[in-house]
């Protein structure tokens, strides 16, 4: 694409100040694809690997439900798309210029199904509505298609983005030197053109907002399945009260890049260790059920969910890349 | 009563601080749980039932007046409740009296057992008799410890008398309709579940915390306290039913499990 | 309305007075539901006649173990024997749905090894048919219930299940830390007919624990809501709280039609060109006897003197055990998990055949009982150890009882209110069952404290019958051939559990559904030939999975 560009319309006179310029321009959007087609890789990859977990989650969990309804089998499926889509999306710009969209765009409307069948489900339960609370806990996971939803948003996100074949993009979008956290920490910018700012303040206020999406998503499922489980650890209060605190941040940092800079990454990197910690307890929790190893199978799909947690790193994950990028300057 | 029975405390005892409990409105390790509390979370047909079984206790018009009040002095013994307050003792003789009067049955009855209505009457003559022969006084006029001590002879399968009575009916097939009959009335009373944390009706609203014997929201934490049954009582030690062993089709199979 | 959402929405057929119809079927229960709903929807006209009320759930049942009482068949038995059995809330079920409406609803298969025990272990009667051939009636009635399990069933003839396992209560845990720390294969969730996700307008379980006293949530299958719901769409007519009394035999040797008493109690004729009776083991033998006449003085059907004989019961011995920590078996379905690990005869054991083991959870009335049974309850005792109730779980051990001609039902000199003799049954066990009933009463002790209890208790009992009127090859030592037809009797069939010549340690529910589809697959292809010749064809029929309610298909998972 640059290359493209850089060699312009046979028919304008090539003088100097013209190719000044150019390449200036040139130089500016060969950065800007570098950083962005850095960032829709690893963004496409996000996508993907969430939607990997989300997958499992939800294979599993519709077997439990024992996949009473064909429909059932649509997000399994679409998931497994959706990773391919975002390993595709990774290696290929085609790809994540068309399969990945497309995907995402099936998967998103999949999951406004799902949530119709699960907000459905709850209501023919026995009670219905009327006994919010038990038939929550029991019924279909009311958020679950939404945060599912959540990957599939990020893939559309990355589609979305821009994307050099220069070299060095595929490095993972982080500064590479300790100078550059400072940096990124006191707001000072590299020196890099204004759009730029404007394209990636906009996608991390994207991020921010997804950030805080995901985290209710994720903190309403802890709350209700931690409460299922009657609070019975105290750790189990934390992603619940991690989660609001994150989606506030989330929030806030749509407004204040100071606070997308600061309680952002910090709120979403304790989600990430909550996760991480979290997966060990629910880890110890299947190997604690009666059979414990010897019923493999039953203890993970009827012990505290592995992925469940890991999800919820996820959110912070999503968080800590928000807090990365950069944002316009306020005019 | 008689000055015989007030002098004895019939009220289990406290092991911890050494007093007898009661009488209160709900012995158990739950207090303030009120499986009642939760009727609006039942289904109409279900709550009709359990709450006519609480308020509408019915009449006796099965047994003549002396039967009753010789059952009652029975059943107080067999299913005791001296820890409970007199307005909330569970009624067990008017709930065996209406089945008996509806002539409602389990759908079986044993070869050698005559007709549940007959097996009642036959058994109280019996219990009075033996009474009559130990004491020459009726059941009701001796003392708490002494009517265990004849219902606990049935529970043996050695009754001292009533010979006669024990020819057409089996001893441990009786004191086993007895006993049910008993446990049938106090157990399907909501008090009772309070008693013991049973969570009572459950639709449309069910359970949700399935495993490790966890509460609900709405019921409550076992509180445990240590107790014996009153010194004047034999029936707090467990020994076998007499007789039960060789019939391996014992009476107690009657109930769906 | 069934369930909490399930609605019969079209009307009821209606048969004129004196109107002769092709099929009466009587008693609609697990193997009379199955039947009115292939032969209704294969275009026959038929009638199911039942002794007690066709449910409205929402209204006439309750969440209550005492209110659920009118559930269960309450008509007077007469029980003899050295070991007699217990009926009633036990094993018999009045109404549409019959004795599906309060199963704990456990489905497994039986064992291809069950179709030929004489064969093998020199004991019982073999089959008249193989397990294979029952096998694809298995798996159709697992879709059409749907039966909820592990995809993978190690036992018997291993296989999967349509829908997911369920999650587990404690009673269900006690089961598998007890048999996982002795190393005995244990199944969690299943196989039981309880919905693990919603079907159709059916929801899910709610694992309230009121399974025996009636599935109002419509969660658990039972005829009623799974069968005939579909029947009646396809012009079946069913006349409830009728009690048929006796079945008429024409000058031809065959049977015209029966006798009933209707609600009010009046006595009432119907004609029909052929009869099945789906009574159960205890009702369809007395109907039989009690419709003795001029060329049938035993009895319909009773050439051979095997109606009425050959009765069983499973053996089902109550553990119990106290735990330290709280169980509360009052919640998840009582039917849970369970382990056929010593379902086969091993010979070192010294009897033959084997048991099962299972989750059972009593409620407060049933559990009062057996305290009194198991540990001698009463007064303060039975107050103390009631107010343990939550620290208590339950196991049932499922024995096989081995076929015997003196366990028999019989008729009573002693008349029920519309003046049909009562039956009376006689039951014995024998050396087998005894030495049978001791090892696995002590192997479900042993699992028992395996799972950690502090003590065990057990109450012995009997779980559900079978048999009294055999199929077999032989019209000498049977009652009806692998059909269900009786062979005495060309027009009059019989299918329900009192035709399986053996039990097995499984629940009898799926098998006697399973036998039902098959003989409703014969008596299809048969057509008009049933009511008019006495010629007996004895091919096989093909399956007709085309004649499946409705929401069969198109739910749960493939079949590994």
């Amino acid at each position: 694409m640059a290359n493209d560009r850089l060699r312009g319309k046979p028919d304008v006179v090539l003088t100097p100040e013209v190719l000044s310029a150019r390449l200036d321009r040139a130089a500016a959007n060969t950065d800007l694809d570098i950083r962005e087609g850095r960032f829709q890789r690893w963004l496409a990859l996000i996508a993907g690997l969430s939607s990997a977990l989300s997958g499992i989650e939800v294979a599993y969990e519709h077997y439990k439900g024992s996949y009473s309804r064909r429909v059932m089998y649509t997000p399994v499926i679409l998931s497994g798309a959706l990773v391919a889509g975002g390993m595709s999306g990774f290696f290929s710009r085609r790809a994540a210029r068309t399969i990945l969209p497309a995907v995402s765009v099936l998967t998103l409307g999949d999951c406004a199904v799902g949530f119709y069948f699960h907000v459905r489900g709850i209501h023919r339960k026995p009670g219905g509505w009327r006994l919010p609370i038990v038939n929550m806990v029991m019924g279909p996971p009311v958020f679950a298609p939404l945060l599912f939803g959540v990957s599939a948003y990020l893939g559309l996100l990355a589609s979305f983005l821009r994307r050099g074949e220069a070299a060095g993009s595929g490095i993972l979008p982080l500064p590479a030197h300790p100078d550059h956290w400072a940096r990124i920490v006191t707001g000072e910018h590299e020196p890099i053109s204004w759009a730029q700012d404007v394209r990636e303040g906009r996608f991390q206020k994207q991020m921010a907002i997804a950030t805080a999406v995901s985290a209710f998503f994720s903190g309403f499922e802890a709350w209700y399945s931690h409460y299922k489980n009657n609070f019975r650890y105290k750790a189990q209060w934390t992603p619940v009260i991690i989660a609001p605190m994150l989606m506030a941040a989330g929030i806030a940092a749509v407004k204040s890049p100071r606070i997308a800079r600061t309680w952002l990454p910090a709120i979403s990197a304790v989600a990430i260790v909550d996760g991480a910690v979290g997966f060990g307890y629910h880890a110890r929790g299947v190997l604690r059920r009666p059979g414990g190893l010897k019923k493999p199978f039953y203890n993970v799909i009827y012990g505290p969910p592995l992925f469940a947690p890991l999800l919820f790193a996820a959110c912070g994950f999503l968080g800590v890349l928000a807090s990365l990028l950069r944002r316009e300057k306020r005019r | 009563m008689n000055s015989q029975t007030e002098r004895v405390d019939t009220r289990p005892v406290n092991t911890r601080t050494g007093k007898p409990i009661g009488p209160i409105s709900q012995p158990g390790y739950y207090p303030g749980f009120s499986t009642l509390a939760q009727q609006k979370f039942w289904d109409a047909k279900t709550r009709e039932v359990v709450l006519d079984r609480v308020i509408n206790v019915p009449e006796i018009r099965f047994f003549s007046q002396q039967e009753a009040r010789l059952l009652e002095a029975i059943c107080d013994r067999i299913l005791p409740q001296d820890d409970r307050d007199e307005s909330h003792k569970i009624p067990i003789v008017p709930q065996i009296d209406r089945r008996l009067y509806e002539n409602s049955h389990d759908g079986y009855r044993y070869e050698d057992m005559p007709p549940d209505r007959e097996a009642f009457q036959l058994g109280l003559r019996a219990v009075e008799e033996i009474a009559q022969h130990e004491y020459r006084l009726g059941f009701l006029e001796i003392g708490p410890r002494e009517q265990e001590e004849i219902l606990h002879s049935l529970h043996h399968g050695k009754p001292s008398a009533g010979h006669e009575i024990w020819k057409q009916l089996p001893i441990h097939r009786f004191w086993m309709l007895l006993v049910s009959d008993c446990a049938d009335a106090y157990y399907s009373h909501p008090w009772a579940w309070d008693e013991i944390g049973f969570g009572g009706p459950a639709y449309p609203r069910a359970y949700m915390r399935l495993e490790r014997g966890e509460a609900e929201p709405w019921e409550s934490e076992e509180k445990r306290y240590q107790w014996k049954a009153p010194d004047s009582s034999v029936s707090g030690v467990f020994e076998p039913v007499a007789g039960q062993a060789e019939h391996l089709g014992s009476p107690g199979q009657g109930g769906a499990h | 309305m069934l369930g909490s959402i399930q609605r019969i929405e079209s009307p009821m057929r209606r048969f004129s007075e004196g109107e002769e119809v092709d099929y009466v079927i009587v008693g609609v229960g697990a193997g009379g539901g199955v039947l009115l709903q292939r032969l209704a929807r294969a275009g026959f006209r038929v009638i199911g006649f039942d002794a007690g009320p066709f449910w409205d759930t929402e209204r006439d049942w309750v969440s209550d173990e005492k209110g659920a009482h009118n559930l269960y068949w309450n008509d007077m038995r007469i029980t003899a024997g050295e070991h007699p059995l217990a009926f009633g809330a036990n094993n018999s079920g009045k109404g549409v749905g019959g004795g599906t409406v309060h199963w704990a609803s456990f489905t497994p298969r039986l064992h291809p090894s069950d179709f030929s025990i004489h064969s093998t272990d020199g004991v019982g009667v073999d089959w008249p048919i193989p397990y294979s051939d029952l096998k694809p009636y298995y798996e159709l009635m697992e879709l059409e219930l749907p039966v909820s399990g592990p995809s993978y069933y190690p036992w018997g003839d291993p296989h999967g299940y349509p829908y997911g396992p369920h999650p587990m209560g404690g009673v269900g845990d006690a089961l598998i830390r007890g048999c996982t720390n002795l190393g005995i294969g244990v199944s969690a969730g299943g196989p039981v007919a309880i919905l693990s996700g919603s079907r159709a307008n059916r929801p899910h379980c709610i694992y309230r624990g009121f399974c025996i006293q009636g599935c109002k949530v419509g969660a658990k299958a039972s005829t009623l809501i799974t069968h005939v719901p579909d029947a009646i769409e396809n012009g079946a007519e069913i006349r409830p709280n009728c009690m048929v009394s006796r079945i008429h035999v024409g000058a031809t040797r065959r049977v015209t039609g029966v006798s009933y008493f209707d609600s009010d109690g009046r006595a009432c004729f119907q004609k029909a060109k052929a009869v099945i009776v789906a009574g159960y083991s205890i009702e369809t033998p007395r109907l039989l006897l009690n419709s003795a006449c001029p060329g049938f003085e035993n009895g319909l059907a009773n050439s051979s003197d095997c109606v009425g004989r050959y009765l069983m019961a499973q053996a089902g011995n109550v553990v119990l055990g106290r735990f330290e920590e709280l169980v509360r078996m009052y919640k998840a379905p009582p039917a849970h998990a369970l382990t056929e690990e010593f379902y086969e005869t091993d010979a070192k054991r010294g009897f033959a055949r084997g048991f099962a083991i299972q989750t059972v959870g009593p409620l407060p009335m049933s559990f009062a009982k057996q305290m009194m049974v198991a540990k001698g309850a009463w007064g303060w005792g039975l107050r103390s150890v009631m107010m343990d109730y939550n620290h208590w779980a339950a196991f049932g051990f499922l024995g096989e009882i081995l076929p015997n001609a003196d366990n028999r039902v019989q008729l009573a000199e002693e008349k029920d209110r519309l003046g049909i003799p009562i039956a009376k049954i006689t039951f014995n066990l024998y050396d087998n069952d005894k030495k049978l009933i001791e090892f696995g009463k002590n192997k479900t002790m042993e699992v028992m404290w395996a799972a950690g209890a502090q003590e065990v208790v057990q109450e012995a009992r009997y779980a559900h019958l079978v048999g009294a009127a055999r199929m077999g090859d032989n019209p000498e030592t049977s009652v009806v051939d692998q059909f269900g037809r009786t062979h005495d009797i060309a027009n009059l069939f019989l299918c329900d559990g009192s035709i399986m010549p053996t039990q097995g340690s499984a629940n009898p529910g799926l098998t006697i559904m399973a036998l039902a589809a098959r003989a409703a697959d014969y008596l299809i292809r048969e057509g008009a030939a049933v009511f008019k010749s006495e010629e007996r064809n004895t091919q096989k029929p093909p399956i007709r999975r085309d004649l499946s309610p409705p929401d069969t298909w198109g739910h749960g998972m493939p079949r590994i």
